[in-house]
């Protein structure tokens, strides 16, 4: 049963991040990738992730799609484009085809255990990010304020390019 | 018994800093530069005489400036050796030297470079001393080398006139010929014997045990030898550099091509013979040789008209006589005729100078004659040389000449036994030749009536006096040849030749070959002018090959002087412009299109970029899981 | 309990999905979206491991990793804006100044 569940959901992550890839119009690929976000979401609840699959809801889902389309909207992207070269498609595909010869046999036979036993609810993950990892994330929301003060910056209209 | 003596540095010395001085302050107060050179020559003159006065008989005097090198077995000092010879050598080189340094203060006294010929001038003694000096082969070389580049500077010293300056190329060219040569000999001696200094070289020679072993090697030295002297000193095939080296002022002619650096050759030859007592397959090399130069040099010389040019083919003529000498083993007779050459020599020189400059620098004795009465100390000198040249007692050259025709006619030399009697033969007659060229350039030159077109007049004192002496000293220095031959006999083997003293009508007797020539000359060139003439015309052929130098110059261009760049040139284009050049512009081109290449990885597009960053990752990962 | 290999194998496959799509779109905003696909596939990675191991450090990760994500999306896209305003397109091969 817990098998039937895993495969709808893996095969769902897959076909939407093919989605992303194939479609024509930039907000059909917005629509794919949030399917995409709530089906990893899944996944790590499967995987005793609880705080970060709701966190992955909330960020991810809630927060960067949203600014995504709102950039789709703004640009007004609804044309399609050029043809995209197959010869860098084909060569990437090599590229990768030969990264997963490398790495994917050895990890095959390692990991085929189950895995233990966890809680990744709020409070555990609380207490670590709080004592162990408090330096990082003091870090990461200067990160934050840097990101905020520079797309402020970078976005604002001046007045030798207004365009819209 | 050798002595350490610090003031033989002082003779090479005065020059070296009249040669700076000269040239420094002549720059700036012309006329000075000549006192300067001609006060610092004397100087080394005064210090040389005051030395062979406290020479006593089998003393040398000894001075070591520093060890040059040390290599191995070999240690090379730079060390200035005084013994008799060297005296006898240094005393004609700065008496003759300052005499002419003189004279030139006055021959020179137009010129605007003067400062730079005195300096020049300076700079030569300054070699030349080195060279008498020297106390080992490379001492001697490193003067030997200094007065071949003197020469090239003094010949061509007008060098704005193209063809002087090519006469001092090719000066130093021939010269540089025979010097392989010399450095040959220099490198056999000293791998065999492991030293080159003279004295420790002549007790290594004497003190082998089987001579016979060595002979094939003393051989080739001394024939390596005589190589290098026959480029300094003008033997054939190398003598065709002195009639071009007339180009340069009149007494630098007088002293480096009469006095002085061609008897280099010689002088060489004598320091050196032990090695050539060793060898008498070389001595006989050098006497067949001489024989040949002096009989050649001395036919081309009575069909020349330039009267230096006749000069010039007389001093090879008797370089070859002095040659002959030191081949039959005669060495202080080869150095008696340097002696009484220098004198008699040095003395024509100048007095050509002296009518040259009195013309207004006509060169050609066509031109010439009647000088006699227009300048009568000139002529006076000049007569008296050339009875001395022409080897008439009581003159010197006679004393010399007679010795030198007795030593070839003793020459013990077996590989000589053949042909002893035709060089004896051969010598004989080309002493009646010179004393026919030399009175024939006296009849033209002073006799008869004034055929050209400026005013000659006489010169003044500075120049007269230098020839007094001369002429003077080539009257009487015969008289000491046995005074000579005793104050050498500690350096110089005698082999069997000693002076032999005559008295005046003895001597006269002896000479009458000569007074015939000296007589012949006379008429035919004073009373009757057409005859020769009519035999000129009449022998053409023989005429044009003894005016053109049987064309010597004309054989060495075609077959050696072209061949040689045509290799150049060859190579010039083949490896220099196709290999050298090619290689060097291909590696530039390797590097332009190794760019051009590389350029196409920057394409602008971020695509290709991010592509290239992703194989990378890949390639890298792939790299750190093989290895 | 499924064996973790399953979701190490589903994570590479969407790492190269995104990879793929990273170097085949010329759509910007396409691109950008790509990238996100390969930080999950990497987030989906980590907190696989995590569970392998048992302690929650995996976790943490994935938390840092949504953080930088996020500050990158806020960042790439004004850029994004800020370009199309000068050359009014958001196609990658419509900007070559750069080419030697």
């Amino acid at each position: 049963m817990e098998e039937i569940i895993w495969y709808i959901i893996a095969g769902l992550t897959l076909a939407s991040a093919l989605g992303v890839l194939i479609m024509k119009k930039p907000l059909y690929s917005a629509f794919c990738l949030v399917l995409h976000l709530f089906m990893i979401a899944a996944l790590f609840a499967l995987l005793d992730a609880h705080f970060l699959a709701t966190a992955q809801i909330i960020v991810y889902a809630g927060a960067i799609m949203v600014l995504v389309v709102f950039v789709i909207m703004l640009l007004s992207l609804d044309g399609a484009e050029k043809k995209p070269s197959y010869f860098l498609g084909g060569l990437s595909l090599v590229a990768i085809f030969a990264l997963f010869k490398m790495l994917l046999p050895a990890l095959r036979d390692t990991f085929s255990v189950s895995g233990t036993n966890l809680q990744g609810d709020v409070k555990s993950i609380g207490l670590l990010l709080y004592t162990k990892y408090i330096y990082s994330f003091e870090v990461a929301s200067i990160l934050i304020m840097v990101a905020i003060v520079g797309a402020v910056i970078l976005a604002k209209r001046t007045k030798k390019n207004v365009t819209t | 018994m050798t002595i350490s003596e610090p003031t033989l540095a002082l003779i090479v010395l005065a020059p070296l800093i009249g040669s700076i001085l000269s040239f420094v302050i002549g720059k700036k107060v012309k006329n000075l530069a000549g006192w300067i050179a001609t006060l610092s020559a004397i100087a080394s003159f005064g210090i040389v005489y005051n030395l062979f006065r406290k020479l006593g008989p089998k003393e040398i005097f000894e001075y070591s400036l520093f060890n040059w090198f040390s290599v191995g077995d070999l240690s090379v000092d730079f060390i200035f050796r005084f013994d008799a010879l060297t005296a006898v050598m240094c005393l004609v080189v700065t008496g003759v030297g300052s005499l002419i340094h003189l004279y030139s203060i006055a021959y020179m006294a137009e010129d605007e470079s003067k400062h730079r010929f005195f300096s020049y001038l300076n700079l030569f003694l300054f070699s030349m001393l080195i060279l008498v000096l020297g106390g080992n082969l490379l001492i001697l070389f490193i003067g030997w080398e200094g007065v071949g580049l003197c020469s090239y500077l003094l010949i061509g010293f007008w060098y704005k006139n193209l063809a002087f300056a090519a006469a001092g190329k090719k000066a130093f060219v021939v010269n540089r010929i025979g010097d392989a040569g010399f450095l040959l000999a220099i490198f056999l001696i000293s791998q065999t014997f492991g030293t080159i200094d003279f004295v420790a070289l002549a007790q290594k020679i004497a003190e082998l045990q089987d001579l016979s072993l060595y002979v094939t090697l003393l051989t080739s030295v001394g024939i390596c030898l005589f190589i290098g002297a026959a480029g300094k000193s003008a033997q054939i095939p190398l003598f065709v550099w002195l009639p071009d080296a007339m180009a340069g002022p009149t007494p630098v002619s007088a002293l480096i091509h009469a006095a002085t650096m061609v008897t280099a050759g010689v002088y060489m030859m004598a320091r050196t013979n032990f090695i050539f007592d060793a060898a008498p397959l070389a001595m006989s090399v050098v006497v067949i040789v001489s024989v040949l130069t002096a009989f050649v040099a001395g036919t081309i010389a009575i069909a020349q008209n330039d009267i230096k040019k006749v000069l010039a083919y007389s001093t090879v003529s008797q370089l070859g006589f002095m040659f002959m000498a030191a081949g039959s083993g005669a060495y202080w007779v080869a150095i008696f005729h340097v002696i009484t050459h220098a004198f008699f020599k040095a003395c024509l020189f100048l007095g050509a100078g002296s009518v040259i400059h009195g013309c207004h620098h006509e060169q050609d004795m066509r031109h010439m004659g009647g000088l006699a009465k227009l300048m009568p100390i000139t002529f006076v000198t000049y007569l008296l040389s050339t009875l001395a040249i022409a080897g008439i007692a009581p003159f010197s050259g006679y004393w010399s000449k007679h010795a030198i025709l007795a030593s070839l006619q003793s020459n013990p030399n077996i590989y000589l036994s053949g042909i002893l009697e035709f060089s004896v033969i051969l010598a004989s007659i080309t002493a009646v030749i010179t004393a026919f060229y030399m009175t024939r350039s006296l009849a033209m030159t002073f006799f008869g009536s004034y055929r050209g077109h400026a005013h000659p007049h006489e010169s003044p004192l500075l120049m007269t006096i230098p020839l007094i002496i001369l002429a003077g000293l080539a009257t009487v220095a015969g008289y000491y040849g046995g005074d000579l031959a005793h104050y050498l006999e500690h350096v110089l083997p005698a082999n069997g030749a000693h002076f032999h003293h005559e008295e005046l009508v003895a001597a006269l007797k002896h000479s009458w070959t000569a007074i015939m020539g000296v007589l012949v000359a006379l008429i035919l060139y004073t009373k009757l002018k057409n005859i020769p003439k009519m035999i000129g015309s009449a022998l053409s052929p023989v005429t044009k090959l003894l005016e053109h130098k049987y064309y010597l110059d004309e054989v060495y261009g075609s077959f050696i002087v072209r061949p040689l760049e045509g290799a150049a040139k060859f190579l010039w284009t083949n490896v220099d412009q196709s290999i050298v050049d090619g290689a060097v512009n291909g590696t530039a081109q390797i590097v332009d299109v190794s760019g051009e290449v590389l350029r196409s990885t920057q394409t602008g597009q971020v695509r290709t970029y991010m592509f290239l960053m992703f194989a990378g990752m890949i390639a890298l990962i792939g790299l750190y899981l093989v290895f | 309990m499924l064996p973790l290999s399953h979701y190490i194998v589903l994570a590479a496959i969407l790492f190269g999905v995104g990879a793929l799509g990273v170097m085949v779109r010329r759509n910007t905003i396409v691109v950008f979206m790509c990238i996100e696909i390969m930080l999950n596939a990497v987030n989906l990675t980590f907190v696989t491991f995590s569970k392998l191991h048992g302690n929650l450090e995996g976790q943490i990760g994935v938390f840092f990793v949504m953080v930088v994500a996020a500050a990158e999306a806020a960042v790439g896209l004004a850029i994004i804006i800020s370009v199309f305003r000068s050359i009014l397109s958001v196609e990658t091969t419509d900007s070559g100044e750069l080419k030697l």
